[in-house]
């Protein structure tokens, strides 16, 4: 277990240096810098040299790869190249709340999901079609809908129509009743695809553990088709389920950036968005890494969780 | 970064007397108006402030020697009660008395005039708008109210240049220096609110500034949200979680929210957007070509089907609001003959084709499908050209390009005609990415702006508009109007020619 930590730590810090290393380039590789994006339609010529000069942009490129490298080994982040501002501080602001609205949206999903995608299993697997057509199929048409259309579907019915939850507004701490709302459509929005994809691969793997010998094993020796179900088919069935946990945690991360920005959340999609549209290189790659990091860190979990699911796993 | 200044603990013991002595605490306290913004802030330091959004908020916490009127765009007088010149050379400005800094930096003086222009001016500050004051060669301030400053060469709109807009907005030193390297987000002003709270990701707040030299303006706080999505603010506003929106700009959401019977707030005509024809493209070269272009395309027809409210047809590069401008210049109304007539004369009987520079965050807009569909009826065959928009900057900055768009929005047509006319300005380094060097017009813009007559500088920029649309170098297609819808009770929303509004104006009524 200790080697195994070792081992993922040592790849850790391999992937980081060469994702910041692939990023820092590629970023560069993009036409057009911070300047030109501030300056947009008004200013050209000397105006926008003077820009450039001040943030930092003439330097030579390698020169800013390797102060990039020395202050990041350093936990240095920097600051924003338009803004100023410590990058530190931005992302500890929005970090809390991409996390929060992501372990809400994994919370809401499974317990949705895995119930339902049970169910539909046990349907099918009973020959009642009906249940299982209608589920599958439900599942099928949200799977396939775009989230930011999802997004303002449920703006208009949920906020609008119905005034359960407001548009907009801060996301402050100070009040978790008033957080909650402000982040349960986000959290909706995302759950909605969650739920059809994970609904789906629940499905398949318990449908497919029920018609194992043991489980045929198990109803004859007379217990209840939901202990049956729950303690035997399900948990047998788990390893790509909880894979499928790990993964939408990711695409979720993926799903945030367009949430975030319809419902302005100050989320770490959010500034993503915006790091990129102002070309600001120094955001953009500190974000990229702490994704990175992110990825490599829920990996680390997911396998954590796989061995004490099915201790026949090695690593 | 909530902060208390001593004049805001001041304030406050003071309320609490008040209410201690049993008296009326002033009834248009405690005002508070919920303005809808549309991306993150960017600082506001004069010396480096850009985009709108923030450019508004500056207009409301900094001033200028002069400053523009709401309604009309004309210069008025704002930290200067008047000027004077024989020669445009050299002008005297008399400052105004008692005026205010905010959070408790005394009083305003030709000091500080002096000493924010020398911060534009100096290298260290790297202002991108130092190239406004760089005729400036000489301040003087005899006494702390009178102003003289000596220009290299005559200016007529130099009155622009200290209006409270970008580079004319007044600092103050002390605040400056003990901002450090955090100026964009500590402005200190003399206007009529001062920056209160800012979270760069949610919320600007903007608190009355009591003393201001106008005195107090009528609401005492201003909450920005900041929304970027449309579709968003606008269910915000109906829902009644913003009271104004801050430019709305998709038509379908300004036809729902005047249906429902919101105050629409407009300024028509604010900028035009012109097609920039690259000369040095071969049959971009030939005027002819470039009037069958324009004879070709039916931007009312357009701009009427896509969004009436928005946009309308247009024919001039500068605007009618502006005191200089005629419509006495050549148009190129819809005709199909007259257009196949100019591109035969041109030798391109059968037409031709061209790429047009686009951004792939847009797409082929709908006003591209129509430009696309009205050319190939004279047998002209437009192609998108689709880069990323910080590509597309660049590129059009560069004059890589057959044919751009571009939108200049400015108060003063100075800006406008030597951006896109003046050969100094030629891409790459200027914004005139049609190549146009026409010494004709060239001298006629040196002469109207050295004109102190403003009859006889009149009748320069008329004769130079009509020049200039007979050579037809850009195409003005549509100008844009801003919107900022809001309930019907707020009042006094007056978005000016820069598309900002003046808060000192807005009241909210409580009927």
């Amino acid at each position: 277990m200790i080697d195994y930590s070792l081992k993922k730590l040592v790849q850790l810090v391999i992937t980081t240096f060469g994702v910041v290393t692939l990023v820092f380039f590629t970023l560069r590789l993009i036409p057009g810098d911070a300047a030109s994006a501030m300056a947009g339609d008004t200013l050209s010529g000397d105006a926008l040299e003077a820009l450039r000069e001040q943030m930092g942009l003439n330097e030579p490129l390698f020169r800013q790869y390797l102060d990039y490298l020395s202050s990041l080994a350093r936990f240095d982040l920097g600051e924003t190249i338009t803004t100023r501002i410590p990058i530190s501080e931005l992302l500890l602001k929005a970090v809390p709340i991409t996390m929060t609205i992501a372990v809400s949206t994994i919370v809401l999903t499974v317990l949705i999901a895995i119930p339902l995608g049970t169910l539909a299993a046990f349907m099918a697997h009973k020959g009642r079609k009906t249940l299982d057509n209608f589920l599958t199929g439900t599942a099928m048409i949200l799977d396939l809908m775009p989230s930011f259309w999802t997004a303002l579907v449920f703006l208009l019915l949920f906020s609008l129509t119905l005034g359960w939850f407001p548009a907009s507004g801060m996301v402050s701490w100070d009040d978790p009743w008033a957080l909650m709302q402000r982040i349960a459509l986000p959290v909706l929005v995302l759950s909605v695809t969650q739920v059809a994809t994970m609904a789906r691969i629940t499905r398949t793997s318990v449908l497919e553990i029920l018609s194992e010998d043991y489980v045929r094993t198990a109803r004859s020796m007379g217990w209840s088709e939901l202990r049956v179900l729950f303690r035997h088919a399900l948990k047998n069935a788990a390893l790509p389920i909880v894979t499928v946990i790990g993964l939408s945690f990711g695409n979720l991360l993926n799903g945030t950036v367009i949430v975030e920005f319809i419902f302005t959340v100050p989320g770490v999609g959010n500034l993503l968005i915006t790091g990129i549209n102002s070309r600001d290189y120094q955001m953009v790659q500190t974000l990229i890494v702490f994704y990175a990091l992110l990825f490599v860190t829920i990996n680390f979990a997911t396998d954590l969780v796989y061995r004490s699911l099915d201790p026949r796993v090695k690593f | 970064m909530f902060k208390l200044n001593r004049r805001q603990f001041g304030s406050l013991l003071g309320a609490t007397a008040l209410v201690g002595a049993g008296q009326p605490v002033l009834a248009q306290d405690g005002k508070t108006l919920t303005i809808r913004f549309y991306d993150d802030p960017a600082g506001y330091d004069p010396a480096n402030i850009f985009r709108i959004e923030n450019e508004n908020l500056a207009f409301n916490i900094f001033s200028g020697l002069t400053t523009y009127d709401s309604q009309t765009g004309e210069i008025i007088p704002d930290l200067a009660t008047s000027w004077e010149t024989t020669d445009n050379k050299t002008w005297t400005f008399n400052l105004r008395k008692g005026v205010q800094w905010q959070e408790g930096y005394g009083e305003f003086t030709a000091e500080d005039v002096i000493y924010s222009y020398s911060r534009i001016l100096d290298p260290e500050t790297a202002s991108p708008y130092a190239g406004e004051f760089a005729g400036l060669v000489a301040m003087e301030a005899p006494d702390p109210y009178t102003l003289i400053i000596e220009l290299d060469s005559p200016n007529g709109s130099f009155l622009h240049s200290v209006a409270n807009y970008h580079q004319g907005q007044i600092v103050k030193k002390e605040a400056i220096e003990a901002a450090g390297d955090q100026v964009r987000w500590q402005p200190v002003g003399t206007g009529p609110y001062y920056m209160d709270f800012i979270d760069v990701n949610s919320q600007i707040i903007l608190k009355r500034h009591d003393d201001y030299y106008q005195g107090p303006a009528p609401i005492e706080t201003l909450v920005f949200n900041i929304i970027k999505d449309e579709a968003t603010a606008t269910i915000a506003l109906r829902n009644g979680e913003v009271d104004l929106v801050m430019r709305s700009n998709r038509e379908e959401n300004l036809q729902t929210l005047m249906a429902e019977g919101f105050k629409m707030n407009t300024v028509d005509n604010y900028a035009v957007a012109v097609k920039v024809f690259n000369t040095e493209f071969e049959p971009f070269a030939d005027a002819r070509v470039r009037k069958a272009i324009a004879h070709a395309i039916d931007y009312d027809t357009i701009t009427q089907a896509l969004s009436p409210s928005l946009q309308q047809g247009y024919h001039s590069l500068l605007m009618p609001w502006m005191p200089v401008y005629t419509p006495d210049v050549a148009r190129y109304p819809y005709d199909v003959e007259a257009a196949k007539a100019l591109l035969a004369q041109a030798g391109y009987p059968d037409g031709f084709s061209f790429k047009h520079l686009g951004t792939s965050a847009q797409g082929v807009t709908e006003l591209q499908q129509f430009e696309i569909d009205f050319l190939s009826k004279v047998g002209v065959a437009m192609e998108m050209d689709l880069v990323d928009t910080p590509t597309f900057n660049q590129r059009r900055n560069a004059g890589e390009f057959e044919m751009a768009t571009r939108l200049l929005p400015a108060i003063n047509p100075d800006m406008i005609l030597a951006n896109y006319l003046h050969p100094d300005n030629k891409v790459p380094g200027g914004l005139n990415g049609a190549r146009y060097d026409n010494p004709e017009v060239t001298d006629l813009m040196a002469a109207a702006k050295a004109e102190p007559d403003p009859e006889k500088a009149k009748a320069l920029y008329v004769q130079l508009q009509q020049i200039v649309m007979d050579d037809l170098p850009y195409l003005p297609t549509y100008a844009n109007n801003v919107f900022w819808p809001g309930k019907q009770s707020v009042i006094g929303v007056q978005p000016n020619y820069l598309a900002q509004v003046n808060f000192w104006e807005v009241d909210v009524t409580t009927s």
